[in-house]
């Protein structure tokens, strides 16, 4: 499903140039759950962003399903991005002026990936799956955090993607929401949806199927 | 509606204040721009349509006598489509018990059958009988008088007349009878003759049959019919052509509307300005929201369209509010120049062009302002949306001026962060501080152009050391008026002139002025060489216009000039300024007595008192003792009333400047208020950390508002400093395309204090509602924003 070949990241700083992730070579296959461990500032959203063809590599190649994305370019990117990937922030961010729904019918609307007349009944739908169907009228800001990482949850799987890339998903919510928030991810990848998570945290295990550690931009064999 | 649209809306929704803050100011410019336009095309089909509709002579021949067979014999000219005679007749008219006005009175023939220079009957007898007159409908207040009574007239060589003013007509070719300070009266034949005058017609209208538009037919048309008249005996003094369908005012109304065409486009251009600095805004506080849309599978283009949307919004809500205080501002600048221009506009109804224009103009607009910083915002990669830090991306102290406003220091640290404050949104800073300093600009130089103005004209005056002026019909012996004068109270000196016509080529005609050499009266400034001086016998001074238009005559030159009916070679000494003044050339009486000796036909007097009414009791005995000694006075005017009409012009051109620089401040103080509440946005979580050290809200209010007068005193800085080069130019340009001269410039510095005033009064309530905004959010609040 997903395959990094030699990919390094280079970013050039005031202070010199920085290196964020170096010579990663990476294999994740469909319905896997992975976990991606490693410290604050260790590469993890970056070697997230990679994979969603948010960030490009310096060298190397990204192929995600057979598509090698690192040759694309911004607005074929976004297109792609947008039927194949969803992606989960670890601020939720929500659009604050779309109600809970209209968040969720947001990447249909972006994508056109299914009628209009349905995006609305397809948007309660995956509410409903998370568990926030309730409050599909709300204005986000009404939601507590954990409710919000719902939503975004089903903002990601809006386009039905095989691929779902979450970055500290948990990280701004307590511990009790954030095993909710973790089975969901489960849950997806028993249905056959592969996950890449993101995370500082440790005890991920009981949920993961795979974890991959990373520290100061290299993979930890 | 896709979620896309919701979102447009809501955001604008959210910010509603300011979206409507922004609608304002577009529309501010907008209806500016719509009035502008509105007028001109408004103005332009009503005065030559109403000029045309008087079927407009195409030329006027002065003949000495004209006859019903001369006109006859004219018409035979297949060319000649109708021929009229009139005459012209100058005098006075008396309003009040000692005040005397100028008067010309239009003497027509049969007022049931006008054909050319058609007249508009408006109140009253139509036609005035004998012994009746009707007065131009805006001259009723110089003459003060009204429909019904008696005025006393008296022609130049007539006799005083009391005449029933019978009613009213409008003269669409005639200018302001208020401005002018003249009174225009229409008679016939047997009333002239009462008046003492003999009755006879001297002016011949004449209308050209085809190509009644093309000068050089009316020319060649003209000429045929000048000789036909001469060669049946008779004399053609003068044959005037006025340009062709034209009114005569269409030149000036046409300068008046380009000055504020541009004007209009400029606001417009300002408002402009807002759009950009509110989307550029805009798309800052969306940096994350636009790396999410991104994130989620949103093409640039997709999220670049919703701003873009926003932008059209702002143009359509604007055109919607600018219309019809456009329709209403049009009507009254139409209401404004047809009093000015004196015609009637009888159909205000605004072509659907110009509606079109303003709404593409208005539409577009925005659009365009927004075009970069929407491109540029949506333009933003993933990764660095994403992790953008809610909204002030931009580091301090990372260029030189920063560190060098890092310098600047003192006691009280929030004065000090409010003033380095200002500086932090460099970009937003210039584009706010430009319309501020424009509308202070406009400001000062609306006041330096007045103060320069004045003082144009009190040297100008001041350089005329005579109080008033009496001119004659004709030429009198001097020893005649000087016996009137002597007998005359409050007359401290006297001297008479002669003025002559002058040619020195066959096209370049100016006024010849025979002055005594040792003048008391008159004392100009002298650009070039020196003015006249006594000895001097063919020594001749031009003034600066015609010096302009004839740059052969330089000083130290000879030059052969036709005075009168001699010709005779005249040596130039010197170039003397004169504001607003005809061709003139100065030479010794002397010398254009020479054909009429001890003649004069014009008489300067100062006089020991120069108030309006002792001048007028001065101006009432002379007159009587100058009709006793038989001399008729043609005319006379006070250099107050002279300045007077000079004065009109020159306030249209100060109030004119007054209202752009209040509509160019408007927008700029909107222009402030956004920038203002934007940056209290985007600082709101520093405003939050600073109310968590323990700032109190007024202090934080503090903060904004010193930050804003901040800007308000920059804006004055480079109001101040670009005053003096603009108000020369722009004053020069404006006296000079209405008046044909220019200014001698001086600064007002109490425009300076004035504007300082001004620009901390609106910074101070620029930044009031952003401030007061920032001082109610709760800490919490302020540190949650994003």
């Amino acid at each position: 499903m997903i395959s990094l070949h030699q990919v390094s990241k280079k970013y050039e700083t005031p202070a010199g140039v920085f290196s964020a992730l170096d010579n990663i070579d990476l294999e994740i296959g469909a319905g896997e759950f992975v976990g991606v461990v490693g410290k604050s500032g260790s590469g993890k959203s970056t070697l997230l962003n990679m994979i969603a063809g948010i960030d490009r590599p310096s060298s190397g190649a990204v192929t995600v399903a057979g598509t090698p994305i690192h040759e694309f370019k911004e607005n074929k990117l976004a297109s792609w991005r947008g039927r194949n990937v969803g992606f989960v922030f670890q601020f939720f961010q929500l659009l604050p002026t779309l109600t809970v729904a209209e968040n969720v019918m947001m990447p249909m609307d972006l994508g056109k990936t299914f009628p209009l007349r349905e995006r609305r009944k397809r948007a309660e739908a995956l509410l409903e799956r998370v568990g926030v169907a309730r409050h599909a009228d709300k204005l986000p800001a009404t939601l507590s955090g954990g409710e919000q990482q719902r939503v975004a949850i089903a903002r990601a799987l809006a386009n039905e993607p095989p691929l779902v890339l979450a970055d500290e998903p948990t990280g701004n919510l307590d511990t009790s929401t954030a095993a909710d928030i973790l089975n969901l991810f489960r849950n997806m990848a028993t249905q056959g949806t592969t996950v890449v998570i993101a995370t500082h945290e440790a005890d991920i295990a009981r949920v993961i199927d795979r974890r991959v550690e990373i520290s100061d931009g290299t993979l930890v064999k | 509606m896709t979620t896309l649209w919701k979102k447009a809306i809501r955001d604008f929704w959210t910010e509603r204040a300011r979206t409507a803050l922004v609608v304002l100011a577009i529309a501010l410019g907008i209806s500016a721009f719509a009035s502008v336009l509105s007028s001109y095309a408004i103005l332009t089909r009503e005065l030559d349509r109403g000029y045309l509709n008087t079927n407009p002579a195409s030329a006027v021949l002065r003949v000495d006598r004209i006859d019903d067979e001369l006109v006859n014999a004219i018409l035979q000219n297949p060319e000649v489509s109708d021929a009229e005679p009139r005459r012209t007749v100058t005098g006075q008219i008396k309003a009040g018990p000692i005040q005397w006005r100028n008067l010309t009175l239009f003497v027509v023939k049969d007022y049931a059958d006008i054909r050319v220079s058609k007249l508009e009957r408006e109140e009253g007898a139509w036609p005035p009988a004998t012994g009746e007159i009707l007065i131009e409908r805006d001259a009723f207040q110089v003459a003060k008088a009204k429909i019904g009574d008696r005025v006393t007239v008296k022609t130049v060589n007539g006799k005083e007349q009391q005449l029933l003013v019978s009613g009213s007509v409008h003269d669409v070719a005639q200018a302001q009878a208020r401005m002018e300070n003249i009174v225009y009266g229409y008679i016939n034949l047997a009333t002239l003759a009462q008046l003492g005058a003999e009755p006879y017609l001297d002016r011949l209208n004449i209308l050209v049959r085809n190509n009644r538009f093309d000068s050089a037919h009316i020319e060649r048309v003209a000429g045929e019919v000048k000789r036909l008249i001469e060669s049946r005996g008779r004399q053609v003094s003068h044959v005037e052509i006025p340009r062709p369908g034209k009114h005569p005012h269409s030149d000036l109304t046409g300068i008046l509307l380009l000055a504020m065409s541009s004007f209009g486009l400029f606001v417009l251009l300002l408002s402009g300005i807002l759009v950009v600095n509110l989307l550029t805004a805009l798309m800052a506080s969306q940096v994350r929201q636009i790396g999410v849309m991104k994130a989620i599978g949103g093409t640039r283009w997709q999220i670049a369209r919703v701003y873009f949307g926003q932008a059209l919004f702002l143009g359509l809500a604007a055109v919607v509010v600018s219309i019809p205080l456009g329709v209403i501002g049009s009507r009254a600048l139409c209401d404004y120049m047809r009093t000015f221009l004196n015609f009637d506009v009888n159909n205000y109804a605004v072509p659907a062009w110009v509606y079109l224009a303003v709404a593409i103009v208005g539409i577009a607009a925005p659009l365009i302002a927004a075009a970069h910083p929407v491109w540029r915002g949506t333009g933003v990669p993933v990764r660095v949306a994403l992790t953008d830090f809610g909204l002030s991306r931009a580091t301090f102290g990372s260029s030189a001026f920063d560190r060098l406003l890092a310098r600047i220091g003192g006691t009280f640290s929030p004065i000090v962060f409010a003033m380095r404050n200002g500086f932090r949104r460099r970009g937003r800073l210039a584009l706010t501080l430009l319309t501020l300093a424009a509308g202070g600009l406009f400001f000062l130089a609306a006041l330096n152009i007045r103060a320069s103005i004045i003082n144009t004209l009190d040297r100008m005056f001041g350089a005329r050391k005579f109080d008033l002026t009496v001119t004659f019909g004709r030429p009198y012996e001097w020893q005649r008026i000087q016996r009137a004068v002597e007998n005359t109270q409050g007359i401290t000196h006297a001297e008479g002139w002669l003025f002559t016509d002058g040619q020195l080529a066959p096209e370049t005609e100016f006024t010849v002025t025979g002055l005594p050499l040792d003048t008391k009266l008159l004392d100009l400034e002298m650009l070039e060489g020196r003015f006249l001086r006594p000895g001097d016998t063919n020594a001749l001074v031009i003034n600066n216009r015609l010096a302009a238009r004839t740059p052969s005559m330089r000083v130290g030159e000879t030059v052969t000039l036709r005075i009168g009916t001699t010709q005779s070679n005249w040596r130039i000494v010197g170039v003397a300024k004169e504001a607003y003044s005809p061709a003139i050339a100065y030479v010794p009486l002397d010398f254009v007595q020479q054909q009429q000796p001890g003649m004069t036909n014009s008489l300067r007097l100062s006089l020991a008192q120069n108030d309006f009414d002792s001048i007028a009791i001065v101006k009432e005995k002379l007159d009587r003792n100058l009709e006793q000694q038989g001399v008729r006075t043609r005319g006379s005017a006070s250099k107050a009333e002279t300045r007077f009409g000079f004065d009109q012009h020159m306030l249209m051109i100060y109030i004119f400047l007054i209202v752009m620089s209040a509509i160019v401040g408007s927008v700029g103080a909107l222009g402030l208020m956004t920038t203002m509440s934007l940056n209290v946005l985007e600082r709101r979580r520093e405003m939050g950390i600073l109310r968590a050290m323990g700032a109190t809200p007024r202090m934080v209010w503090m903060i904004v508002v010193v930050e804003g007068l901040v800007i308000g005193i920059v804006s004055w800085t480079i109001a101040a400093v670009l005053a003096w080069p603009v108000s020369k130019v722009l004053g020069n340009a404006l006296v000079r395309a209405m008046l044909h001269g220019g200014l001698d410039f001086v600064f007002e510095p109490k425009g300076l204090l004035i504007w300082l005033i001004v620009s901390i009064s609106v910074s101070a309530a620029g930044s009031f509602l952003p401030a007061w905004k920032a001082s109610r959010t709760t800490v919490r609040e302020a540190l949650a924003y994003e």
